[in-house]
């Protein structure tokens, strides 16, 4: 029979152990916005939209985030770490217009890819194809309804095409993530 | 909470078939778009310029004339180059500039979109000018 000292003292163990855990995950949430922000800041370093003239076309990296975010941690912290990169990202960047752009491309992307994960027998690139087509969705339904036209979905085409080379490239960047760094 | 999906193993990590299936989905929702897209062609080529929803200039592109260029008093000022059968934004204020990277458009259906100012200019064959009988032989 262990004493209440003894009691006391494992509670507190655990517990302080279960505070490790949880500020660990914080952490890990805080590192993983701040990355997202930076790549989506250095994506514009890469313009993309020189080499094919679409609006809107972008290589996707900070969706990379999403996806890790998705497979390690769970949708929530996901979800969670998404909507802190939209609402920073449009103040950092000062145009708060981008924001409805970037929040409903990165939700719609976020929930399929959510929904294609729970699939068996779909991969990380299936995943992220979806995810990168998806959001360039979004995106145009954005501009739909910001222009409140149709006029835009001329555009969502070509984006889909594109959105399966740069959703197969941020799968594969997320594969050799998730193989170089361990989990927890 | 957790990770679910962890101990199923690596298969998640390597490309499968069913990856195929959801690039053929994407290829497909593309092509269709684009068939449903598809300008009816023939006709004189119009440019429509839009600005929040309200037409504020159209362009004849398809007779010979004099190249026009006209700056248009919006948000972001731009300036819309109109001649023969193509029109482009060739400058414009706004952030980012998509319009002025779109270039030249000349198809029936083709859009410049400058999202920024809300401005659409979208090109469309006129119906009915000629899609009468040509010529009736004897």
């Amino acid at each position: 029979m262990p004493s209440q000292g003894e009691r006391d003292g494992k509670k507190e163990k655990r517990w302080s152990a279960m505070k490790n855990r949880s500020v660990r995950r914080l952490t890990t949430c805080a590192v993983l916005t701040a990355l997202a922000l930076a790549l989506s800041v250095a994506e514009g370093l890469v313009p993309v939209t020189i080499l094919f003239p679409l609006p809107g076309l972008r290589l996707g990296l900070s969706n990379l985030v999403t996806i890790y975010a998705l497979y390690r941690l769970s949708f929530r912290e996901a979800l969670l770490i998404l909507l802190a990169r939209c609402f920073l990202g449009a103040l950092l960047g000062g145009n708060l217009s981008g924001l409805a752009f970037s929040i409903t491309g990165g939700l719609l992307a976020l929930l399929l890819m959510e929904a294609l994960r729970r699939l068996r027998g779909l991969s990380l690139f299936g995943v992220s194809i979806g995810g990168a087509a998806a959001h360039n969705t979004g995106q145009i339904l954005a501009a739909m309804a910001v222009l409140g036209s149709p006029a835009a979905l001329a555009y969502l085409p070509p984006l889909l095409l594109c959105s399966i080379a740069t959703g197969a490239f941020t799968g594969f960047v997320t594969m050799l993530l998730l193989r170089r760094i361990p989990g927890e | 909470m957790g990770i679910p999906v962890k101990s199923r193993g690596a298969d998640w990590l390597r490309p499968t078939l069913w990856d195929g299936v959801v690039i053929a989905a994407v290829v497909a929702a593309a092509v269709l778009l684009l068939l449903a897209l598809r300008p009816a062609g023939g006709g004189d080529l119009r440019a429509v310029v839009t600005l929040d929803g309200a037409v504020i200039a159209q362009y004849d592109l398809s007779s010979p004339s004099q190249p026009a260029r006209t700056w248009v008093d919006c948000p972001y000022p731009l300036l819309i180059e109109a001649e023969q059968g193509r029109i482009r934004i060739c400058e414009s204020e706004c952030p980012g500039g998509d319009c002025v990277h779109t270039g030249w458009v000349s198809r029936a259906g083709g859009q410049i979109v400058c999202l920024p100012n809300r401005l659409v200019i979208s090109l469309s064959a006129a119906a009915g000018t000629q899609d009468g009988v040509d010529a009736v032989t004897g």
